[in-house]
């Protein structure tokens, strides 16, 4: 009988070990200072909403292939790390420094990619998630532009793992400061870039087109009202929301076709959707983004 | 009293034998395999876990918003080399199904689409037929 028991409680300890928190896990929950009250819904709605929010490489592959130059002074300088004190800020500067990292990436930038990746550890490590970014083989790709693509799928996956890990720690705050952080970016570089070429259609498209995004994340930090940074920076978004809401995006569906080629169902979208966006509304958006991604960044 | 001790012994089995059937799907794995797989010129920007979990789910959907003017490809990954009857459609906002891997019967193991509407799309999963309701999913995107 005695076996029969210990056999019992081994067993259960068996069954139970994959459930425990690592304590690393409990330090990084110890350690945040922001947003401590939790949204009232449920997570799996902003884990949902966070996951749509695309890539800001996206809108540096943009650049790079319409034959814009590479711009190290339009970025974040990594000069300004040390001055992010709080949690709050570290998040949403990873989130920035990331964007850049990708932008330094794709116009095959090393020697400022090594900077940006370095200051990415930092605030990574200040934020307990540091063990996600294997800086040693980043930095070994980042030195051959033969590595691009393996340097860029590293960078990416490091990032979703980080999203995923403060997702199913229930800090799906930092995943969001993160993101917007990055977006911001984005949007400042394009806001920039469009500025010394103010003729061009497709960036100003690409601009006025980010309304989508843009109310996906305002409505992700209505969520968390309850907290001071988070309201204050919900207030400033909705500032750049109203510039938006002058943009008008009209979609019109027309069934797609499809196509087998080498084993790939291509598609032929027929849909389309038209932007109107005047000089005007770049003008003001530009001039909302620029401020608030200096208010953060500074 | 040796009745009772194999009823608790046999129960605590089952117990331990269930939760080894639950944790068989992996659709980490397949969503990392599929990593790879994506073609030639595409940079990689999420993986999808595809986890039926054993028919409690007859589809798994995530959300994307897809950029005008940008190709986006989605593949497919599970066991064997065939795409163990998952399928993947594409929906605009609207619900308007846009793509699927499922073409005439055929069940493809990629699609790519060159996006032409900006919006946000729904990436929806469904099990036609398959045996072991689990996979997984990359999405990538080139200009």
């Amino acid at each position: 009988m005695r076996i029969v028991l210990i056999g019992l409680v081994a067993a259960f300890l068996f069954a139970s070990c994959g459930k425990s928190k690592k304590p690393e896990d409990q330090d990084f929950l110890n350690s945040l200072d922001s947003a401590k009250k939790g949204p009232s819904i449920d997570n799996e709605v902003i884990n949902s909403i966070l996951q749509q929010i695309p890539s800001p490489l996206e809108i540096s592959v943009l650049l790079k292939e319409s034959g814009k130059k590479y711009n190290a002074g339009i970025l974040n300088s990594t000069d300004n790390t040390s001055k992010y004190n709080s949690n709050y800020k570290k998040a949403l500067n990873l989130g920035i420094y990331g964007t850049d990292l990708g932008y330094t990436n794709i116009y095959q930038q090393n020697q400022d990619g090594i900077k940006y990746l370095a200051s990415i550890k930092q605030l990574a490590n200040e934020l307990n998630i540091g063990q996600f970014f294997d800086i040693e083989t980043i930095s070994k790709l980042a030195t051959n532009s033969k590595n691009l693509d393996s340097l860029l799928l590293i960078t990416t996956q490091n990032f979703n793992d980080i999203n995923k890990y403060l997702q199913t720690q229930g800090r799906a705050n930092l995943s969001v400061l993160l993101l917007t952080g990055g977006w911001l970016e984005a949007m400042e570089i394009t806001c920039q870039v469009a500025a010394q070429d103010p003729k061009n259609k497709e960036l100003k498209e690409k601009i006025g087109e980010q309304k989508i995004i843009l109310e996906q994340i305002v409505l992700l930090f209505s969520f968390y009202k309850d907290d001071e940074n988070m309201a204050s920076l919900l207030n400033d978004l909705n500032n750049l929301k109203a510039a938006f809401d002058k943009i008008n995006i009209t979609y019109t569906y027309k069934e797609s076709t499809m196509e087998i080629v080498n084993g790939v169902a291509v598609i032929k979208d027929n849909s389309t959707t038209t932007i109107d966006v005047t000089d005007e509304d770049i003008k003001n958006i530009t001039s909302i983004t620029n401020s608030i991604r200096n208010k953060i960044a500074s | 009293m040796k009745k009772i001790t194999t009823i608790v012994l046999f129960v605590s089995l089952v117990g331990l034998g269930s939760t080894e059937l639950a944790s068989q799907c992996n659709p980490d794995n397949f969503a990392s395999a599929c990593i790879p797989k994506l073609a030639s010129g595409f940079n990689f920007l999420k993986s999808y876990k595809v986890d039926g979990e054993g028919g409690a789910k007859d589809k798994v959907e995530y959300s994307y918003v897809f950029t005008k003017g940008t190709q986006y490809m989605i593949n497919l990954c599970a066991n064997g080399a065939t795409t163990d009857g998952i399928v993947v459609s594409l929906f605009d906002s609207g619900r308007n199904k846009v793509a699927t891997s499922k073409i005439n019967g055929q069940f493809i193991s990629a699609i790519a689409y060159p996006c032409n509407a900006t919006g946000i799309y729904y990436i929806q999963y469904t099990f036609d037929g398959s045996t072991n309701k689990c996979g997984g999913s990359a999405l990538g995107f080139k200009r």
